[in-house]
This record gives C-alpha cells, structure tokens and sequence, in this order.
C-alpha cells in the first residue's frame, strides 16, 4: 500500500534517538498550538493557583511568627488576634482561587480537548476509502476517544500539577532560606534524595500496576469468551476443564496483585519513613541550633512542617511524569493520523469541472486503464470498457479478478496508474469528489445501519429530505410493509447491528437510500451475497426498480443474480475476457459457460441446464 | 438477612487474619499519635533551656523510633487487609465462575455478557475495596483520632480547647458523605458521555464507507460534534462541585488552626497551656484532617458496596433453570429419540415456539431438518440437548424421558456443531480436542480432515498450535465453521448434531464434507439442519418445519415429487430457471 504522503517523521529512515526527540518537540508544538487561543486563560489558572496555595504555604510561617513574636516573649494579645483575622483572609482567599483556579482550568482544557477531537475527526472523515482500507477503525476510535482523553488528563493533571506542585515547592524552598539559609542549605540535602526514591518507585510501582491490569484484561477476555462460549461447554462437558483454566488466568491475576500491593505498600511507607527521618534531622539539627542561640525555637517549628510539606509535590510531580509519557504516545498517534494526507486529491480549482446531476447521462467509460495496489503488481491491466447511459451490466469472475477493483476506481476510492475513467467524456479527476460521489450511488454486501430511525437511516441525517420523500421511496422499494411491521414504524430506532432486521431489510433500507439521494449511475457490489431465498427476490425486485433510468453495475458471484443483465462481463486475472448476454456466453463455451456448468453441478444454485 | 452471607463466612473464616492486621493498625497508630506530643515536649524544654546537645539527640532518637515503628507495624497491618481483601476476590471469581457453568442458556440471555461480567469485575471489586479499606480506614480514623485526644489530654491541653479546634473538622465526614455521592453520579456522567462518544466514533467510522459514497461527510460531523460537546459539559459539571470538594477540606483545615492559633495563642499567653502544647495542638489539628476524610470515603464506598454484595449473593443463590432430577438415570446405549406431541414455549413467550411435534429418530438414521429462519429448528435442538427443558412426557430415549436422564451422560453422548462456528482463544489442536483435551494429535487430524480443514491448517507455520483470537490468527468464516465441525466429528458421540454448520462453506467443500460424514456417521444418529436443500438431500429422512410445526417428510425424492413446502423452497433456489424458461 502507498504510504508516500505520510510525514517525513515516519520516515523509516530517521534514527530511533532523532524521531524520540522530534516527537517530543513536536507533541509540545502541537499542543501549544492548541493552547494559544487560551493564553489568558493559561495565565489566569497560573495566578489562581499560586494564591490557591497560599494558605497551605503561608502556614508555618504565620505560626512561626506567633511563636516567636508573641507566645514566646509573652506579648502582644491583640495583635495576635490581627494575625489569626489574617490568616482566616488568607484561607478564604485560597479557598476561593482554588475554586476558580480548577474550574478554569477544566473549562481550557476540555474545550481544547474538544477542538481536537472534532478536527481529527474532521481530517478522518476527508480520508481516500484506501486509508480505511487498511487501517483498522478500532484504532481510529482509539485515536479519537483514549489518545484525545489522555491529552486531557495532560492538560489537567500534569500541567496542573507542574504549575500548582511546582510553585509550592519553590515557594517553600525559598521560604526556608529566608528563615535560616544554614538550616535550609542542610534540608536541600533531602530534596534529591526525596527525588531519587520516588522516581524508583514510581516506575517499578507502574510496571506492577500494568503488570496486574494487563492480567486482569486477560482474565476478562478469557470469562468474557467462556461466558459466550457456555452452550458448548457444558455440550462438551467441559465445565472442570475450563474452571481449571479459569482458576490458572484468576492466579495469575492474584500473583500480580499480592506484588502490586507489596510495591505500594513499600512505596508509601518508605516515603512515610523518610518523611519523619527528615523531621528527625530538622530536629536534630535545628535543636542543636536552638541550643546554640542561633535560631528561634518558631523557625525550628516552620522547618519541621515545610519538610513534611516537601514530600506531597514531590510526589504528585513524580506521578504526572507518567501520564506525560503516555501523553507523548497518544500525540505521536494523533500526529501520524494528522498528518497522513488523503491519497486521492481534489481537483485544482483551474482543471474542475462541475458536475449538474440533473444534466448527468451517466455514460461511463475505463480508457485503457492499469491499476495495481502495488504499482508492480497490476490488477488491471490496460482495461477498456464502455458503458452506455442505463444499461445494466452485470460482472462475473474468481476473486482477485478484479471485479472489486473496478469499483473503487470508479468511485476514486484509488486513482488510475494509467488511463483514465471518464463519465461523459470528463475525466473523473477533474470532478470535486462530493460530485462524483453524489452521481455514484454504491451499494455493498453488509448494509450499514446507523444509529437513529429508519427515516434517518434512509436520508442520513439530512434534514433537507422530508419524511414523506423517505416513505416514498420505501414504499418504491417494497419496504414499506416491512417497516410498517416494526414496533414504531418509521420511527423505530436501529443501531449497527441492526436491531432485529434481516440481512435482506436492511439491504431494502439501503436501497430506499439511493431512491432518495438519486444517483445516476448505480454499483451493487455483492448486493446480493448471504440472503436467503426468499429476501433475495423481494431485493431483486427493488433492484428492478431502482435500476430503471440508471446505468448499473452488478457484481455478484451468484450467477443467478446477474443471468439477466444486459450485458455480462466475465473478468479474469485484471483482463475482460468475455462479454455478452448470458444466451451468448453460453454459446461461446468460455470461461462463463464453465462458471454456470460449475455451479450447477455443486447443487449449490439450482440453475438451468 | 441472607444477602451478607458471603461476606460474612469470608470474615469469620479469616478472623485470625484480621485480628493481627487490626491490632497492627491500632499500635502503629497509637504510636503515631505520641508524635507531636514529644515535639511539643521538646519545645518546651527547648523553651526553658533544659536541653543539652545529648538530649537533642535522644529526643530525635525518639521521634526516629515512633517514625519507624509506625512505618513498620501500619505497612504491615495494611499488607494484611489488603492481602486479605484480595484473597476474598480471588475466591468469590473462583465461586463465580463455578456458578456460572452451571446456569443455562436461559439465564445468560436474560442477563447478557456485559453484565455477567461486572460481577467479576466491578461487584467483587467494590466489595473487597469495602471490606480493604474499610478494615485499614476506620481502624486507623477511629484510633488515631481518639488516641490523638488522649494524647493531647494528657500533653495537659484542656479537653474543651481541643473540642473546640476540632469542630471545623468534624464538618469533613459529613461533606464527604454528602457530596461524594453527588460527585460520583456526576463522574459517571462523564463516562456516560464519553462512551457515547467513542460509541458514536465506532458507529461513524463503521458506516464510513455510506458516509462518503453519499457525500455526507459534513453531517458526521456535525452529529459526532454533538457527543463532544456533551463531554466538555459533563465535565464542567463535575468540576463545579468536585472542585468544591477539593477547596473545602483545607479550608476546613485552615479554619481549626485559626481556632488554635486564637483560642490556643491566648491560653498560651495566659500561661494556661505551655508553647510545647500549643505546638502539638496545631500539628494534631494537621494529622486528624487525613483520618476524617477517610471516615466519609468508608461510608460512601460501603453503601455502593452494598448493592454490589447482594448481587453477587442473589447469583450464587440462583437456582440453575436445568438440573438433574433426583434419581435421574445414565444414559447408558444408543436409543431410539421419539418426541411425542412435544409443545414447548420459550419462558415468557406465549406464543409455542414448536407445536405437536410428533416422530421417531431410529438409532443410525441420517435425519435431515429444513425449514426457514423462526421455523423452530434450532429450538428443537436445544430441547434435545436439554439447554431448554421440554415438557416433561414429551421427548424419550427409548423409554426414558429425557428429563430422567442425567446429564453428564445425556451430553456426553452427543455431539453439537453451531452455527456461528464458536471457537475459542487457544490453539487450533485444543480447540479440536475440546472434548478430550489430552486426546493424541493423529485423532485431531482425522476430525480436521473429514471436516476437509486439515490442509488450511497444515498451511500456517505453527500448523495445529496455531493460536486462534485476539492475540493470533483469525479464521475466515468458512473455516470458523470447519474447525468447529472438526470439534464435533472428534467427539465420535452416538448423535451428532449439525445446526447450520455449513451455510458459510462452498459448494464444492460442502460435498466434500457431506460424504465424508456419510462414510464417518455409519450406523450413528445424524441430525442436520439447514436452510439449503443441498446439505440434507442424502438424508434418510427430511423433517419440513414452518412455523414451529412439520408440515412435510419424506427422502429428499418424495418430497420434490409431491407438491408443497419443500418443493417451493426448491424452486425458490431455482429463481433463474423459471426466467429462462419463459423466454
């Protein structure tokens, strides 16, 4: 497959250290562009945070000074009421401007969160259909909905906790020096080693929480699959068996557990430990201090507290490294989605051609057309066809002969390696793809349904298409008895899976679609495949109907549902090997006629003889 | 009340267990509380130059020891618990898991996978983080906060001082359990939306292909853009109260200390406590805001718990829908199957799902079913092996009405091939062998390759330890269908049953197939069932359904001959012939 367009980023050819670095630099870029229409914000959240500390900070110190000023020299009643009156101020003003300093935050960061979920699907939904192709819609939702939250955790958690943690801890350190730059000199001695410890854990303390999480999603698939899976266990009496299973998956689970626990339990108590180690050293060292007549017995009391207070952000600041990692990752992905660039270009405004659709013949005609996936390995080769205005033309052909194929060219899912598609004489190239794909209608094997009724399954969504043209068309197509049948008629609700319709309902459903949006030219790929007798004609009936006026394509392996097309095609190997009624082929004894002997003789589609 | 009991054994069975960990927890935490005592003592003396440099150094030797000590014994204590508490949801996942492969058919579709699944993963949770935490928070709130007071009784600080600094805090068990709950429901709008989200994404990029064939790309959009938007205001929501939340407990905290700094600052001056209390007084303000807030989280988590207990106990107490009756026989040889008027409804259906359904199956016979999707083919296999119950008096092997026969030997003796080709994530060998796991590899390649797969599996390099599923190979469905087939020939049970097992294989397999199981099942029952005539013509005899009733029988050549329901179904597959012969 062509990967071409992609950035020079993913260029396979760049070092692992360089794209690690380029990344990291360009998840920063991407999420600064981002952020800039929140600047005001951003600085806003930056000032609340540092007076939402305030009252945390500012606390030893205000005893300090009772201490020191007042209590210990015995003085001073009303000015020690003024003190606590000031404090109260400040715990008001910090209760305030914490508030405001997390609503803020949140309302930034979710309404860039927000931008980015709708551009990047903006920018997947203008994808060329080769990229859906290959890449698994499972992990497009997983760009969209986990990589976009992860960079919301970033918005308000790391960079929350780097602003409000960060500040507190320089604010602290600085205090400590203006109190006693000695003792505070000293207790810097701890900061690396608070550091060292937590930065250990933490990344020990992750690999056990995955450990334990990545066994947990394995218990959770195993029962999940047994639990689907019941009937036939207990038909096969394999009830022990799987319990045995059952219990080596939940051992695992409990192993990884007891060592999550242990890890944490450890953590915590060691930084618990460390915590009064260092207030045994402030102590100590303070106390000697004291002794010495070199400090007030207050300094002592707000060092013992701002080394208690020391730990808190330096653990939360140790505990946002990781989600910056994984925030880097979800970039990297949303950037490689970004900056692919659909493979199927628009038309120059120069070259375009408009296309009326009321004007529309629909004559369409493959010059001379090479195409191949791979460009050395053609999948058509040198194709001439011709299709006139409403004529109905059915293909035959083993996969991989390239029935498919001539499908997604018409519809410019891919672009001719040489030659070129035309509908009336223009290049298809030269038409915008709204209008192409407004005057292509196709119709595939496994009809998607969408959530919402079944008027907006038919119209999708579009509110400009009344309810009564819906019903029109259904009632064209032959649905309308069916849907009338359904608990809330045209206003039942289906989902993906369909809720409660057949293969062939839904295909009625799907063909009432082109009715309304009315393309001129019309592709049934496999329309027809997996319906059971009975809905395969009420669908080649439809098909009967909407197929008058338009030029058609039917692709079908049942030679039953293309016997009657105006015109056959037979394709082998990318090449058009035959063509004509089915009266002619037949004749001719070629490879159609040994389709059709084939298929009769497997029993597998009574036909003719 | 019968709902607590599983909890209840639980405890009791590990009262040992919890007692140390309890008693651990309690220790450490008296031994905390001395902390700030010792400090303010240290104060004082500091304060009246009582101290030496020695002494400075066995108070910090002190206060080394409480730290350690309480390190120790509190890790240890709260290892226990949550060893514990673990060890609870090991073995209420192993009682599960033993409940649910007794429960049938019926029970799993009224309750669907995700929510059987919760009961492993967020009911047994919840109940062990109640009975974790629980045990550790309320032990360590309640100990710590009385042995603070009594610690601060006896550091001399007047008991009305420290009920008045106290009152803000008191405040904080009360807001959490009050907003907490709140912030929960709003947390979970949140995850609300944002599955509505992602919900919406898979459906979007699902149906991209019609998005983009009919140009409506700009409506995606839009109607995606709709769920977004929804996220950011359910996340606002949230932040309004749970940032509440966050600001209160340290104002709350912040306000006992104005109290200290006030109330204690005057007494101090007045002499009436010494500067080594106050100090203490305002360090005990600081431990106890941590303990209280834990004594909201308890409540609130034990309430949600609560209704996670009883539904993990109203399961375990579930009576499975079939069981073995008492005295229940072994089905010990071949017999002939005869149903005889079965009528049999689905639960909560009024309409029968297959009425006066009258016949005999000889033992060895080839039995071939036909009939349209709701005809009542698949209901009828499920009645014979007994995932549904069939009234009692209406179906007999030989003599014995099945619902006499044991299970076990019911089911070992037959053989069942779904239809959606159900395999499980393991290898293809042990997917094979599923009947008898241990059975050697040339058996599980003869079942392969009269289900005609053995050359497609013989094609991938780890040929049959192939591993299948999510973390390896995915099988075509045609193949799914073979494998699963393979499964139920290696069985070699006196009936096999074949339910659609084929509709996803060609024409040219199928055959292949079919004549493999006509040389394999000679002299054993065979029941297919099939929408396509093809799979059935060889069969002995063929049962027409339509509607839940037989409304034809008779070899494949009788029934074309006569006119009716199989004939037309015959002719419906034959849709081109008519065309061809009117032109």
């Amino acid at each position: 497959m062509t990967k071409s367009n992609n950035s020079p980023s993913t260029d396979g050819t760049s070092t692992k250290a360089n794209r690690q670095t380029s990344f990291a630099s360009s998840t920063l870029k991407l999420l600064m562009g981002y952020a800039k229409p929140h600047t005001l914000a951003f600085v806003g959240v930056a000032i609340c945070a540092l007076l939402g500390i305030s009252a945390e900070l500012l606390q030893p110190l205000i005893v300090q000074i009772a201490i020191d000023d007042h209590l210990a020299k015995g003085e001073g009643g009303s000015s020690l009421i003024r003190l606590g009156i000031f404090y109260l101020g400040i715990a008001i003003v910090s209760f305030i401007f914490t508030y405001l300093q997390n609503n803020l935050l949140q309302y930034a960061g979710q309404s860039i969160i927000a931008r980015i979920r709708k551009d990047l699907f903006g920018h997947i939904s203008k994808m060329s259909m080769s990229f859906f192709d290959r890449t698994h819609s499972g992990s497009l939702v997983t760009n969209v909905s986990n990589d976009t939250e992860t960079i919301s955790q970033f918005f308000t958690q790391v960079l929350l906790s780097l602003v409000r943690d960060g500040m507190m801890l320089i604010l602290i350190i600085v205090l400590m020096f203006s109190l006693d730059p000695q003792l505070a000199a000293f207790s810097m001695l701890i900061l690396p080693v608070i550091f060292v410890v937590a930065a250990l854990f933490r990344s020990y303390l992750r690999s056990t929480y995955q450990q334990a999480r990545s066994r947990l999603s394995r218990l959770i698939a195993f029962t999940a699959e047994n639990l689907s899976g019941m009937g036939l266990i207990q038909s096969f009496r394999q009830e022990d068996e799987q319990l045995g299973r059952f219990t080596e998956q939940n051992r695992k689970y409990w192993d990884a557990n007891l060592k999550q626990i242990r890890s944490n339990v450890l953590f915590n108590r060691t930084f618990d430990i460390l915590g009064n180690a260092a207030l045994v050293l402030m102590v100590w060292l303070g106390g000697r201090a004291v002794l010495g007549q070199s400090m007030e017995v207050g300094v002592l009391y707000a060092f013992v507290s701002y080394i208690r207070q020391f730990f808190q952000p330096i653990n939360q600041i140790t505990m946002q490294w990781n989600t910056f990692q994984s925030t880097t990752v979800a970039v990297e992905r949303i950037q490689r989605v970004l900056q692919t660039q659909p493979n199927v270009g628009e038309p120059l405004d120069t070259e375009r051609v408009s296309l009326d659709k009321t004007a529309l013949r629909g004559d369409v005609d493959f010059r001379n057309v090479t195409f191949g996936y791979r460009p050395d390995r053609p999948v058509l080769k040198s194709l001439d066809l011709h299709i006139q205005s409403g004529e109905m033309i059915g293909v035959v052909g083993t996969t991989g002969a390239g029935k498919s194929t001539l499908i997604s060219l018409l519809n410019r899912f891919y672009d001719v390696n040489q030659g070129s598609i035309e509908i009336d004489g223009t290049d298809i190239r030269k038409f915008s793809q709204s209008d192409l794909h407004a005057a292509v209608g196709l119709i595939q094997q496994d009809p998607y349904l969408f959530a919402g009724s079944i008027i907006d399954n038919v119209r999708l969504f579009r509110e400009d298409i009344t309810r009564e043209q819906v019903i029109e068309a259904c009632r064209f197509v032959g649905a309308h008895p069916m849907i009338l049948r359904l608990p809330s008629g045209y206003d039942t609700h289906l989902s993906e899976r369909g809720s409660g319709l057949s293969a062939g309902e839904r295909q009625l459903i799907s063909f009432a679609r082109i009715l309304v949006f009315r393309p001129k030219i019309l592709i049934l790929d496999e329309a027809t495949a997996n319906l059971d007798s009975e809905t395969e004609k009420l669908v080649q009936q439809a098909l009967a109907s909407v197929s008058k006026g338009r030029t058609t394509i039917v692709i079908a392996h049942r030679l039953s549902t293309i016997m009657h097309a105006d015109r056959i095609l037979v394709m082998q190997n990318g090449e058009l090997t035959e063509q004509g009624t089915h009266a002619q082929l037949l004749a001719s004894g070629g490879h159609y006629a040994d389709l059709y002997r084939h298929a009769r003789q497997s029993g597998r589609e009574q036909l003719p003889s | 009340m019968k709902g607590k009991e599983l909890l209840k054994d639980y405890v009791f069975a590990h009262i040992p267990g919890y007692a140390v960990a309890v008693l651990l927890i309690v220790v450490a935490n008296v031994v905390q509380s001395a902390l700030p005592l010792v400090l303010g003592r240290f104060t004082d003396d500091l304060q009246a130059g009582s101290l030496n440099y020695d002494l400075v150094s066995s108070f910090a030797l002190l206060l080394l020891g409480i730290g350690i000590t309480y390190g120790v014994l509190f890790g240890l204590g709260q290892y226990q618990v949550m060893r514990l508490g673990r060890r609870f949801e090991f073995e209420v996942r192993q009682k599960l898991f033993s409940k649910f492969s007794t429960l049938s058919e019926h029970f799993f579709s009224k309750q669907g996978t995700g929510k059987l699944l919760s009961y492993v993963t967020n009911d047994v949770q919840s109940v062990r983080e109640s009975i974790s935490n629980g045990v550790t928070q309320t032990t360590n709130a309640v100990v710590l906060l009385l042995s603070c007071i009594v610690m601060m009784v006896i550091g001399d600080i007047p008991l009305s001082l420290i009920l008045i600094c106290i009152s803000p805090l008191i405040l904080i068990p009360l807001i959490v359990v009050r907003i907490g709950p709140q912030i929960r429901k709003r947390s979970m709008n949140v995850q609300e939306s944002l599955a509505g989200m992602t919900e919406s994404a898979e459906e979007q990029f699902g149906g991209i292909r019609v998005t983009k064939t009919f140009g409506t790309e700009q409506i995606a959009g839009r109607r995606f853009g709709e769920k977004v938007d929804l996220i950011r205001s359910a996340q606002l929501f949230l932040v309004r109260l749970s940032s509440l939340f966050q600001a209160v407990i340290p104002f709350l905290g912040a306000l006992s200390l104005v109290l200290a700094l006030l109330l204690g600052g005057t007494q101090t001056l007045n002499g009436t406590i010494t500067l080594g209390s106050f100090v203490s007084l305002t360090l005990y303000m600081r431990i106890i805001v941590g303990p209280l807030q834990q004594i909201g989280n308890v409540i609130n988590m034990m309430q949600r718990s609560g209704a996670s207990l009883e539904r993990v106990n109203r399961l375990m107490n579930e009576e499975p829908d079939v069981q073995n009756e008492e005295n229940a026989q072994i089905l010990d040889k071949p017999q002939e199957i005869r149903f005889e008027h079965l009528t049999f409804s689905y639960p909560g259906s009024a309409e029968p799902a297959l009425k006066e359904l009258d016949f005999t199956i000889a033992p060895g016979q080839t039995i071939g079913i036909v009939g349209r999707t709701g005809s009542g083919k698949t209901t009828l296999v499920k009645l014979l092996m007994r995932i549904y119950e069939p009234p009692r008096g209406s179906l007999f092997f030989g003599y014995t009405d099945i619902r006499d026969l044991t299970l076990e030997s019911l089911r070992e003796r037959v053989a069942y091939v779904p239809q959606d080709g159900f395999l499980f994530s393991t290898t293809i060998r042990d997917n094979i062998a599923f009947s008898d796991r241990e059975a050697p590899i040339e058996k599980v390649e003869t079942g392969a390759k009269h289900a005609m797969i053995y050359d497609n599996i013989s094609r991938f390099p780890e040929g049959f330890d192939t591993q299948l599923g999510e973390r390896g190979v995915t099988l075509s469905g045609g193949q799914r269908q073979r494998t699963s087939l393979a499964r139920g020939l290696t069985k070699k049970a006196q009936l096999l049953i074949l339910d659609d097992s084929m509709s996803a294989v060609d024409a040219v397999t199928e055959t292949g197939i079919l004549d493999n199981l006509i040389q394999e099942r000679h002299g054993k029952t065979t029941l297919i069932i099939s929408h396509r005539i093809s799979a059935v013509k060889h069969a002995d005899e063929i049962i027409v359904l339509s509607e839940g009733q037989i409304v034809q029988r008779g070899t494949h050549e009788e029934l074309l001959r006569r006119e009716g329901a199989y004939a037309i179904m015959h002719r419906l597959q034959e849709e081109g012939l008519r065309h061809d012969e009117i032109e």
